[in-house]
């Protein structure tokens, strides 16, 4: 008696959840549609600001970056995509000081780990959201970041030595790893 | 009868018309032939042009489900977009298998489409529109709609793939459970309307439809005839013949271009037969709705044609296969056997024996108020 | 006319794929084949106006039959594999049996037919008096061989339950 019991509570059980999921659904079908018609809402397209396209050097109003040459993004990239050149010049008093020739970045290469960033020790570069980097020929993919004749900013001194002690902090890291 | 005059938008003047102009000129033999061959095609573009409203209505409506636009892009909301996959399927390259039966796997497609063609031959669309007329309409839709499993069957084994094998075997054991259901659903209606042909059931739908005249074994039925009916097609939470997760496509993995495009085909028709054998047996097939006493009102829905009614009506229940469709989640084999045969199957049964009580004792609607219905 | 030729053509297809079904060395082609030899005989009873035959026939052997052929060729191991055609002198003796009988009947057929046949008037049988015939307990009525035919199917899906078990 319990089983035939069983039988017909579990029909009906069966039926009212099945309707509910009917009415689930159903509400569904009369909801705001999600998708995003790409190039039609370029002008209102909203992509996160974390979201990582393009590696960029941002340079200020005198054309001038943060980039020292240390070359610890270079250390740090497993792909291989950055390649630092510098060049060694004299200073005014005589020092010699290294800095920043070229600096070219693989897009084509690149997996956007982002650790060239997190380890950057002057936050000279980052990743922008500027996602549209399609070209015609993989020459283009490789991209010179430092602008024609930009120089290194000249920091105030304050910051200088910050900067310099989170430096070395990050490179024992890079060293221990 | 009210309503011989006026109806133009209704085929009828057409064929009469065609059929006269051809006898006075030529032999009958002839014409029979002529006419023969006019039907075949007017079957065949149907079908190919269904197919393909289905096609976008389908992907349309699943986006809807699924709160996306769908199709949008060729054509203004996407019209043309089965028409540029059909030319696109039409081009591809039919690949041939290494050591699979040859002539089977080319055979296999054709059970299917041939099967579905049959059974689309046998629908009312409207008035007149009607191309096979048998007395035993309903056992010669149940009949030959069981051809197409054999082509699954087929296309599983001779593509030497045992994804399609597995697929196959799993496809055969739901059609053959599913098809019992479908026919003792439909032999209920049978009893309730005394007659297996079409014509002569959707006559007696004029002011009653066979889906209230029964009242609740009338329904039973029609939602068993659904479930099981829409488990023949191999869709919705009944796909696992063809469950991509596991199978990759099930029986038709190794196919591809116009092979490929007559399974599709074959599916999505199956969808439209189901649907519309449903309209005319359970929902008055092409007759309008017609209400005793109300000739005005009567008057007015025979304006509308009648083709417009079986589509309507059959547009209805695609949307609900649809809804299902993507409202519940795969059923496992043993889910969807116990389903057939420890629920659908018994209560099946015991329906028809109801259904008998309830023709005999007079406890139809159309018995217990003949002024209404 | 047309109902002569599409006689011929059903005729053809029957006699082509009965033999082919038979010298056939693959099983699941054979049942191929020999479905194609039912569909042709389904034709037949189609051609000849008996539409319920013509349904019967299609859903009892395409639908159910050939089905559960196709099946049990799936489910062995292999099907014809080990297939080995017979010795020469063997085929040749078989061979001349079958022309004998086939030879025989045919002359059988051919010189008693005119005797027996009656005319069928082609009209549209009517479902209602197959089912009256069927159930009915008078002359030419059917209803004692058609629960024989129940009972002898339950009697075989009990047997197939009890093999099934194995308990």
């Amino acid at each position: 008696m319990s089983s035939i019991l069983e039988y017909f509570s579990g029909l009906f059980k069966g039926i009212k959840s099945l309707l509910i999921g009917m009415s689930v659904t159903w509400k569904e079908l009369w909801t705001k549609k999600v998708t995003q018609q790409y190039p039609e809402n370029r002008d209102t397209l909203v992509i996160s600001d974390r979201f990582r396209a393009e590696l960029t050097m941002p340079h200020d109003e005198n054309n001038e970056h943060a980039c020292t040459a240390c070359g610890i993004c270079q250390m740090n990239c497993p792909n291989g995509t950055i390649n630092v050149l510098s060049a060694t010049i004299e200073t005014e008093d005589g020092k010699k000081k290294k800095i920043l020739d070229t600096y070219t970045w693989d897009l084509g290469m690149c997996t956007f780990c982002n650790l060239c960033v997190i380890t950057c020790p002057s936050d000279a570069i980052k990743f922008e959201n500027t996602f549209e980097n399609a070209v015609f020929t993989r020459s283009k993919l490789v991209q010179q970041l430092n602008h024609e004749g930009s120089k290194l900013r000249v920091k105030p001194p304050k910051s200088t030595e910050s900067v310099t002690k989170s430096t070395e902090c990050i490179t024992k890291e890079a060293q221990n790893k | 009868m009210i309503l011989n005059y006026s109806q133009p938008l209704e085929f009828t003047n057409l064929i009469t018309w065609l059929d006269t102009a051809l006898r006075s000129s030529m032999s009958e033999f002839w014409v029979l032939l002529i006419e023969f061959v006019l039907v075949a095609v007017g079957l065949l573009a149907a079908y190919s042009v269904i197919a393909m409203i289905l096609i976008y209505a389908e992907r349309k409506i699943t986006a809807f489900f699924q709160a996306r636009f769908g199709p949008n892009r060729v054509g203004k909301y996407g019209i043309w977009q089965s028409v540029a996959d059909v030319i696109k399927i039409l081009l591809k390259e039919i690949i041939h298998i290494n050591r699979s039966d040859r002539f089977l796997f080319f055979a296999a497609p054709f059970f299917m489409i041939i099967a579905s063609m049959l059974t689309f031959g046998a629908i009312p669309f409207g008035k007149f529109l009607h191309a096979v007329d048998f007395n035993i309409g309903v056992l010669y839709v149940t009949a030959v709609s069981s051809l197409g499993i054999i082509g699954v069957l087929l296309a599983g084994w001779s593509s030497n793939n045992k994804y399609s094998m597995i697929g196959a075997m799993r496809s055969g054991a739901q059609f053959v459970s599913y098809e019992l259901s479908a026919g003792f659903a439909l032999m209920t209606i049978v009893v309730l309307a005394g007659t297996m042909q079409f014509s002569e059931m959707i006559e007696g739908q004029r002011y009653c439809w066979n889906l209230f005249n029964g009242h609740i074994s009338s329904m039973i039925a029609f939602v068993i005839y659904l479930i099981s009916g829409h488990a023949e097609t191999n869709r919705g939470p009944f796909d696992l013949p063809e469950a991509e997760s596991e199978l990759t496509a099930g029986y038709h993995t190794e196919y591809s271009g116009k092979q490929f495009g007559f399974f599709y085909l074959a599916e999505y028709l199956n969808m439209f037969i189901i649907a519309s054998i449903a309209t005319t047996v359970f929902l008055g097939g092409w007759m309008p709705i017609q209400i005793h006493g109300l000739e005005t009102f009567n008057q007015i829905m025979w304006y509308i044609p009648s083709y417009v009614w079986f589509f309507a009506k059959t547009g209805v229940l695609i949307f609900l296969s649809l809804w299902v469709r993507w409202s519940f989640p795969r059923l496992r084999i043993d889910q969807l056997l116990n389903l057939e045969w420890k629920y659908l199957l018994p209560i099946n049964l015991v329906n028809i024996v109801v259904m008998v009580i309830i023709v005999l004792t007079g406890l139809t609607l159309t018995d217990l108020f003949p002024g209404l219905f | 006319m047309a109902e002569q030729i599409i006689f011929y053509i059903l005729a053809a297809i029957i006699a082509i794929f009965s033999i082919l079904a038979v010298t056939s060395k693959q099983i699941i082609r054979s049942a191929t084949y020999l479905l194609f030899v039912l569909i042709g005989t389904a034709g037949l009873y189609l051609l000849l106006g008996y539409h319920y035959l013509f349904a019967v026939q299609i859903a009892v052997y395409a639908g159910g039959v050939m089905v559960l052929f196709i099946f049990a060729i799936l489910l062995t191991n292999r099907p014809g594999e080990n297939a080995k055609t017979e010795r020469k002198d063997r085929r040749i003796v078989a061979g001349i049996t079958s022309l004998a009988g086939l030879a025989f009947c045919g002359h059988i057929i051919y010189w008693n037919i005119s005797k027996v046949y009656t005319f069928v008037v082609p009209a549209e049988m009517k479902v209602q008096d197959i089912g009256h015939t069927l159930m009915g307990t008078g002359k030419y009525e059917y209803l004692l061989p058609f629960e024989f035919i129940s009972i002898l199917l339950l009697a075989s899906i009990v047997g197939a339950i009890m093999i099934a078990r194995k308990r």
